[in-house]
């Protein structure tokens, strides 16, 4: 297996180009663990984590490369919560946003937050650049719109205003992968988004119950329980070795009351 | 007690520099040329016949030297567990079989050039399958007209071969049905625990090659070296003396390193090719392919009179063996033998259970061995009888656990698969261990405040436990001692330091004996050429048994030293006093250990200053414990937090107590793992669905209480330096104690194991706690 330590995009989109049967490597947490367990076995592998352009971390914008070590310190506290809740310390020292994208788990720690501020995810290629929303982008479980030769730049962040919080719900208490978890943001006019993971096919948002609670400005605690069982009903969940389908409908609805309860004044 | 010098400190581990510096200890750090490596066809099928097996083209790859299957190796049946011989598991298994008995048994086994190459060759391997209805639970197993896992007719030992039955066992003291009609109340509970795996660090390893001898060595990470030279010679047909199995350090193994999985057919490859083999487990091939805890179902009824006295007790187990008998009796055995006997007041006891097969993945030992499935529903049904009673749980236990200078009429009743053997219980700390334990917790206040009625409910739980210190009339351990010329020993153990610090603590009885520092005590331990037999670690037995051999080695050194010291000094050998590297006349004068060697090996009356002592227990005195716990409960989801867990255990003298803690602890945390969220989860062909560490859930630091640990001050008379064995009774506790929390929290007595967030949830739900 080759592999490619490419230091600026035009290398890594050259290398991309020769090798059709090529992998982008930035972290290797995912990408690693479908080797081992042999489940890929790419022609050869691009390394992008070199690559400065991908490393841009600012209000606007989160570069492929950038870490969850790095968003656990970053700007957006949900974002944060959700950095600290993925793997453990020393995957999170490696591990990028842009692989989490990439891997486009149901499961995905990052997408939740990403699903509710409503990212552009932007990719690259010969072909120049395009900008995807998130939805669009991730088209089902461990599905992309990636193209043949594009790499992901990063995520683009529009402004966002009011309060925010992350939860996950998990078998045990670190190094975890979600059984159910959510993103809620809502601002001062009681505009509320909700996304949710780990209880669809991929991350989604549950825009009726959005709508409902954001026509309400001090919510009731039967707005709140209304709320709570939108949710439930919205979400598709399915039985693994995980979770149950069941559990995991309550489990939705319990974050989302939870969430909504702390991005109350 | 207190003029111990190495005795009682915490003195550091003797391998603990070359383990913590990196230096190749270990079975697979061994670099052997040419070195063949072995892969596992496993059984893809839960129960099923080979028509045909086709191994061709798998022997027609380039690089590939030998591959083995059930049409060209021995057809012995074994058992593969490592206990004493004769082995009361029965013999029904064999290095390859032509019916395969759960998802992962072995079909075939590849000795190639390179490990890739061996994987390869597998995928190569033609089977023609029959497949044959299977067996995936207890019930499946004993239903009427249930497919029977092993007709086959050359296997032997087996209870009931016709009824799935691999092992039975009853014992009966006084009459249980009088017992409960006289009771006040009566209390029942059946319980349920699942499939856990050990997961050691270390998987199974194991590497093999002839030495210049000839002898086929066997270099392997074992609990059981002794055991597994007998189980190889008897398998392969080849004498004792053709074969030197030798024990590196141990990357842990829980008990799952009691079983002879990977050293027969290492050896058979050797001994075919001629050439060094290695043979090393997957993390999945480790749970899939090696052994897990016995799940079982256990039901108990405890009969009490209205001042709280407990006068009958009955339990019936029903353990699943999965598809081979190893260890199944014996497992089923202790669920009530080390239960049931810490309540002899109780006049009327009936054990009864079964260990049936399925075609599941094979029982083995695994630390708690059966405890650990029958305290759960003893310990809750003796909190029921105290809640029925209003008496608190802490006096109940009180008023009736054993004594010192007490027995049960079950210790000679109920063996490992046999009649046990009479004891009286010569040291029995549990009392201080309830009340130091209740103290630390703060058991009286807890169970004096307020109930919570919110989100999150805080319950309290305990429960008392004990295990054995080796398994009497059984076991055997040895130690060889020779002392050098600077005065420093050679201590020889069979026993086997699976990473638990035996070498330590049995060189630290040995310079105790022999007043040295602990610097002066070169451990090896093992290896069936160089040091005398053990049986080996498991049963809690090398601190006790291993420990006493030890001790008596070092006496008989300590005699001869003192008998040339005798003659170097002009006094009498019985005025003596041995310490400080030095013996010692009553007036005064002294010759140091180095000059009474020299003489003895250089000058006058010339000897090697040595002796190999034995030792077999007559006895098997337990440790015990008291396990308290605090929860809270959220009922919402069902997640249960553990806030507080206090562990006394009375292990008599501890010899090393910060070692002795840490085997309580990491008990402690392998039991909370047990109730809390470890399980195998199969689907519906007996396939596991979680065989790796990222889906098979081992609790984190974060899920772990507080864990405090108390050894209480104790002496037992019969042990060596009055220590008792401490190696697996912390797992116990944290079962019972956990769910006698929940209930405390909830109201809500929980049967099955683990206790995740789902169960708690929809066990609340159907109680209508929303």
């Amino acid at each position: 297996m080759e592999t490619v330590l490419a230091t600026s995009l035009d290398e890594a989109l050259d290398a991309l180009t020769a090798d059709p049967g090529a992998t982008v490597l930035a972290g290797g947490t995912d990408l690693m663990v479908s080797v081992a367990y042999g489940d890929l076995r790419p022609s050869s592998v691009v390394s992008v984590r070199r690559i400065p352009d991908l490393h841009r971390l600012d209000d606007s914008f989160v570069g492929a490369a950038v870490t969850w070590a790095e968003l656990e310190r970053g700007p957006w506290p949900a974002f944060a919560e959700a950095a600290r809740t993925a793997g453990s310390p020393q995957i999170r020292a490696v591990g990028t946003l842009g692989g989490n994208l990439g891997t486009a788990s149901p499961a995905g720690d990052g997408l939740p937050f990403l699903a509710a501020i409503d990212a552009e995810v932007v990719l690259v290629s010969r072909a120049g650049t395009r900008s995807l929303p998130w939805h669009e982008f991730i088209t089902g479980p461990k599905s992309t719109a990636l193209g043949a030769g594009e790499i992901i730049l990063g995520a683009s962040i529009p402004p966002i205003s009011g309060k925010q919080a992350f939860a996950k719900v998990g078998a045990r208490s670190a190094m975890a992968i979600s059984i159910a978890s959510a993103c809620l943001l809502r601002d001062d006019a009681g505009s509320t988004r909700i996304a949710l993971g780990s209880v669809g096919p991929k991350p989604m948002r549950a825009r009726r119950a959005e709508e409902m609670i954001s026509a309400e400005h001090s919510p009731s605690s039967a707005a709140i329980d209304e709320f709570a069982r939108l949710v439930t009903e919205e979400v598709t969940p399915i039985d693994d070795h995980r979770s149950t389908a069941a559990y995991r409908r309550h489990a939705a609805g319990v974050i989302s009351r939870r969430l909504l309860e702390r991005c109350l004044p | 007690m207190s003029d111990f010098t190495t005795i009682g400190f915490n003195e550091r581990k003797v391998d603990g520099d070359s383990l913590v510096t990196g230096k190749p200890v270990f079975a697979g750090d061994l670099d052997l040329d040419h070195v063949l490596h072995l892969a596992l066809l496993a059984s893809p099928h839960a129960h099923a016949k080979i028509v045909s097996i086709d191994t061709s083209r798998a022997e027609a790859l380039e690089g590939v030297e030998l591959v083995l299957d059930h049409r060209n190796t021995p057809p012995t049946r074994y058992t593969t567990a490592g206990q004493g011989y004769p082995e009361p598991s029965p013999y029904d298994a064999r290095m390859f079989d032509t019916t395969v008995r759960f998802v992962g048994d072995r079909v075939a086994v590849v000795a190639a050039d390179t490990l890739e190459i061996a994987r390869e060759a597998c995928g190569l391997i033609d089977v023609e399958w029959e497949l044959l209805p299977p067996v995936l639970s207890i019930d499946d197993s004993i239903a009427e007209g249930a497919t029977i896992v092993h007709p086959e007719e050359d296997a032997s030992g087996i209870f009931d071969a016709a009824r799935n039955i691999a092992g039975a066992v009853e014992a009966v003291v006084g009459n249980v049905e009088a017992g409960f009609a006289d009771s006040d109340i009566v209390v029942e509970t059946t319980c349920e625990t699942q499939y856990a795996q050990h997961v050691p660090l270390e998987p199974h390893i194991a590497q093999s090659w002839m030495d210049e001898h000839g002898r086929l060595v066997i270099y392997t990470s074992t609990q059981v070296p002794f055991h597994a030279r007998r189980i190889v010679s008897r398998v392969l047909d080849i004498p004792v003396h053709r074969v030197r199995v030798i024990k590196p350090r141990l990357g842990g193994g829980f008990g799952v390193k009691q079983e002879i999985l990977q050293e027969d057919v290492l050896g058979l490859v050797t001994l075919r090719t001629g050439r060094p083999a290695r043979w090393e487990y997957s993390r999945k091939e480790e749970f899939v392919s090696s052994r897990t805890r016995h799940p079982m179902r256990v039901r108990v009824k405890v009969g009490a009179t209205s001042d709280g006295m407990i006068t009958a007790l009955e339990m019936d187990a029903i353990s699943n063996s999965g598809g081979y008998g190893t260890h199944g009796l014996t497992v089923l055995s202790n669920a009530g033998s080390k239960t049931l006997p810490m309540y002899n007041k109780a006049e009327h006891i009936k054990f009864s259970g079964k260990a049936v097969y399925t075609t599941m993945p094979v029982g083995g030992a695994y630390r708690g061995y059966g405890a650990t499935q029958g305290c759960f529903p003893l310990e809750t049904a003796i909190d029921e009888v105290a809640v029925r009673l209003g008496v608190d749980p802490l006096e109940l236990r009180r008023r009736n656990h054993i004594r010192t200078g007490e027995t049960s009429p079950l210790f000679e009743e109920l063996g490992e698969g046999r009649k046990g053997v009479e004891m009286t219980i010569s040291s029995c700390e549990l009392g201080k261990c309830l009340d130091s334990g209740a103290e630390l917790f703060g058991w009286e206040a807890k169970r004096s405040r307020p109930k919570d009625e919110g989100r999150v409910r805080r319950g309290i739980g305990l429960s008392i436990h004990m295990q054995g210190s080796g398994i009497p009339e059984v076991d055997m351990g040895a130690a060889s001692i020779k002392m050098n010329d600077d005065g420093s020993i050679n201590l020889h153990v069979g026993a086997t330091d699976l990473g638990t610090g035996s070498d330590t603590i049995l060189a630290q009885m040995a310079a105790e004996v022999l007043g040295l520092p602990l610097g002066k005590v070169i451990v090896l331990s093992s290896d069936t050429d160089l040091t005398p037999f053990d049986v080996g670690a498991y049963a809690s037995s090398t601190t006790y048994v291993s420990g006493t051999a030890v001790v008596r080695a070092a006496t008989d050194v300590k005699q001869q030293v003192l008998e040339v010291a005798a003659a170097m000094l002009g006094s009498p050998a019985d005025g003596l006093m041995l310490g400080d590297e030095r013996v010692t006349s009553p007036d005064g004068q002294s010759v140091t250990l180095a000059e009474i060697n020299l003489r003895s090996l250089y000058g006058a009356d010339q000897k090697q200053i040595a002796a190999t002592a034995s030792f077999v227990p007559s006895e098997s005195p337990p440790p015990f414990m008291a396990s308290f716990v605090e929860v809270e409960v959220d009922i919402v989801t069902g997640k249960v937090t553990l806030l507080d867990y206090v562990a006394a255990v009375d292990c008599g003298q501890a010899i090393n107590p910060a070692m002795a803690e840490g085997q309580v602890e990491g008990a402690l945390a392998n039991g909370i793992g047990y109730a809390l969220m470890e399980e195998m989860v199969f689907d519906g062909s007996g396939r596991v669905r979680n065989a790796d560490m990222a889906r098979y859930k081992l609790p984190g630091t974060l899920d772990l209480a507080p864990i405090k640990v108390i050894l209480v001050e104790s002496h037992d008379p019969t042990g060596p330096m009055g220590a008792k064995s401490v190696g697996e009774i912390g797992i116990n506790g944290p079962i019972p104690s956990i769910a006698n929390a929940i209930y405390d929290a909830i109201g809500i007595r929980l049967t099955e194991t683990p206790f995740s967030p789902e169960k708690v949830w929809r066990a609340m739900r159907d109680a209508g706690i929303e």
